[in-house]
């Protein structure tokens, strides 16, 4: 199973209209400009997404993921390293927390980063897909790879990865966006997708 | 299988909940406004009923709990807002003394779709009280930072205690290495200051330490010079990339800055005032050198200026080897 070209670019699209949303919301709290782009989108196997997390230099992950079902059903995650997330959470709420003491507090802001993202994104999808999807909130975690539950598992799963950018206060973070969807709920992604092409006249 | 509750049991469940509940319909009235929330806000739950949400709240138009909301009920999509990012967005108090006084509660809130019936209920907004957490999280980040501050600040001068200045002069040493330049070190010591201690009393003595600290302190640049409480009566100076001829002017213009302070003593022989010696090494530290090799040498000229009778400043020439008065 993979992504064509067209399908690429879709997807690339319509969530870098979540996350633009998600950024705009975002300056609103912080009363400052937040930018958020997508650059990329790739679908990868389950066991291929962790090595696309280990591959960076980084071992400690700060999670925040979120389920949604309906039409189909995903696991989203969006993944900072650990470091990234204290510093966007140190830029949002201020600069008088050093990065060692990252609190409750602070996991909570950071939980409603994470929230504001992957509801934007996934109310891009249902929007442009003219579905409804259901939400769980969200759950923050810190850990390191190998505690990222969400990676391992017997079941064939895929895994939408998306790279994003996120600059506050002129500074530039980097992290991930995971959607994990079982072959069948990915491939009723895809069906919804095409549907939406056809609408489009793009297919 | 699980009980079905009567629908009259579960609104008294909702209504002694320990967290404030706001239950809205598709049109944003409300439905359910619980007796924790009307206890800490001006609205009873009868006043509540069936008025529109934005109208009762105002001070939520325009936040993002109004965009959490229209995601809930319209695109069936949870929400939390964290007490860091928006800390008191609800008119919710305590107590009445803090609602005159406009103190209100910090507040975590969830927003969660309803969707079995969305007509009826839409919407549930839970709110917990973080007020406590809030201020114990206050006191210890205030604590951490004072325990920080503590560990590197000698508390009589408020000048940096000899072990940040250790710390701090191995760096500025290693960077001066990495890039050949040169590393002033200027040792301060205040002349006879233990008779000075005896005549006047130790009150008197920590009010001379603290002044020639603040008159040091206002000398140096604060962006890049090093200035400590090495030990007892003993002040050290680190100044990266002073050269030798202009460290010594420094250090005569220490001495002279001290002298116009005018500080009674009537403990000496002479001038009967309070004076401080200066010793002054300078180098370009090689890949072999070590802190110990400058500092000994400032310690040195410090100990020649001392023993000649104090009120000097004196140079050691790592280079040459000798000694010669500064200014």
């Amino acid at each position: 199973m993979d992504l064509n070209e067209l399908q690429r670019d879709a997807l690339g699209e319509i969530f870098n209209i979540g996350v633009g949303r998600a950024a705009s919301s975002l300056s609103q709290i912080v009363n400052d400009t937040v930018l958020l782009s997508a650059p990329e989108v790739t679908l990868v196997h389950r066991e291929d997404a962790a090595k696309v997390l280990l591959g960076s230099e980084f071992r400690q992950f700060s999670t925040v993921s979120q389920h949604f079902s309906g039409a189909f059903d995903a696991e989203a995650m969006l993944v900072f390293p650990e470091s990234n997330a204290l510093e966007i959470v140190r830029l949002m709420v201020g600069p008088h927390m050093s990065v060692e003491e990252l609190s409750e507090f602070e996991q909570e802001a950071m939980c409603e980063v994470g929230n504001i993202i992957l509801n934007a994104c996934m109310s891009a999808l249902a929007d442009l897909f003219h579905l409804s999807l259901n939400g769980t909130l969200p759950v923050h975690r810190f850990g390191d790879t190998e505690s990222l539950t969400f990676l391992a598992g017997s079941q064939e799963q895929m895994v939408l990865v998306l790279q994003v950018d996120m600059t506050i206060s002129q500074q530039r973070v980097q992290g991930h966006i995971l959607f994990l969807l079982s072959v069948v709920s990915m491939q009723s992604l895809l069906d919804c997708l095409d549907i939406y092409l056809r609408e489009q006249g793009l297919l | 299988m699980t009980t079905d509750l009567e629908c009259g049991t579960l609104c008294s469940v909702i209504d002694n909940l320990e967290v404030g509940v706001i239950i809205i319909n598709a049109e944003r009235r409300v439905v359910r406004w619980n007796h924790w929330l009307a206890a800490r806000n001006c609205h009873t739950a009868e006043q509540a009923d069936g008025r529109l949400l934005l109208e009762l709240m105002p001070e939520i138009i325009g936040t993002r709990l109004e965009l959490a909301i229209d995601q809930a009920i319209r695109s069936r999509m949870p929400s939390l807002l964290s007490p860091a990012l928006h800390g008191t967005l609800l008119p919710l108090y305590q107590n009445a003394e803090d609602r005159q006084r406009n103190r209100r509660m910090h507040q975590l809130i969830h927003v969660i779709p309803l969707v079995d019936a969305p007509l009826q209920a839409a919407c549930l907004i839970q709110v917990n009280d973080v007020t406590a957490t809030v201020s114990r999280e206050r006191v210890l980040r205030q604590q951490a930072e004072n325990l920080r501050r503590n560990s590197f600040v000698d508390p009589l001068t408020g000048i940096f205690n000899r072990r940040k200045f250790d710390e701090l002069f191995a760096l500025e040493f290693a960077k001066a290495q990495r890039q050949q330049k040169t590393l002033a070190m200027i040792m301060v010591d205040i002349d006879q200051f233990a008779a000075y201690a005896d005549w006047y009393g130790h009150e008197q003595r920590d009010l001379v330490l603290r002044d020639i600290a603040a008159e040091l302190k206002a000398a140096i640049q604060p962006a890049g010079d090093i200035l400590a409480r090495f030990d007892n009566e003993r002040f050290a100076l680190a100044l990266p990339g002073m050269e030798e001829k202009a460290a010594c002017l420094f250090a005569e213009n220490l001495r002279l800055r001290i002298n116009t302070l005018k500080i009674a003593n009537e403990s000496v022989a002479e001038g009967k005032q309070v004076t401080i010696s200066l010793g002054v090494a300078v180098m370009v530290p090689e890949a072999s050198a070590d802190t110990h090799t400058l500092l000994s040498s400032a310690d040195v000229a410090l100990y020649q200026a001392t023993h000649e009778g104090g009120n000097s400043a004196v140079c050691f020439s790592v280079e040459e080897g000798n000694f010669f008065v500064c200014g």
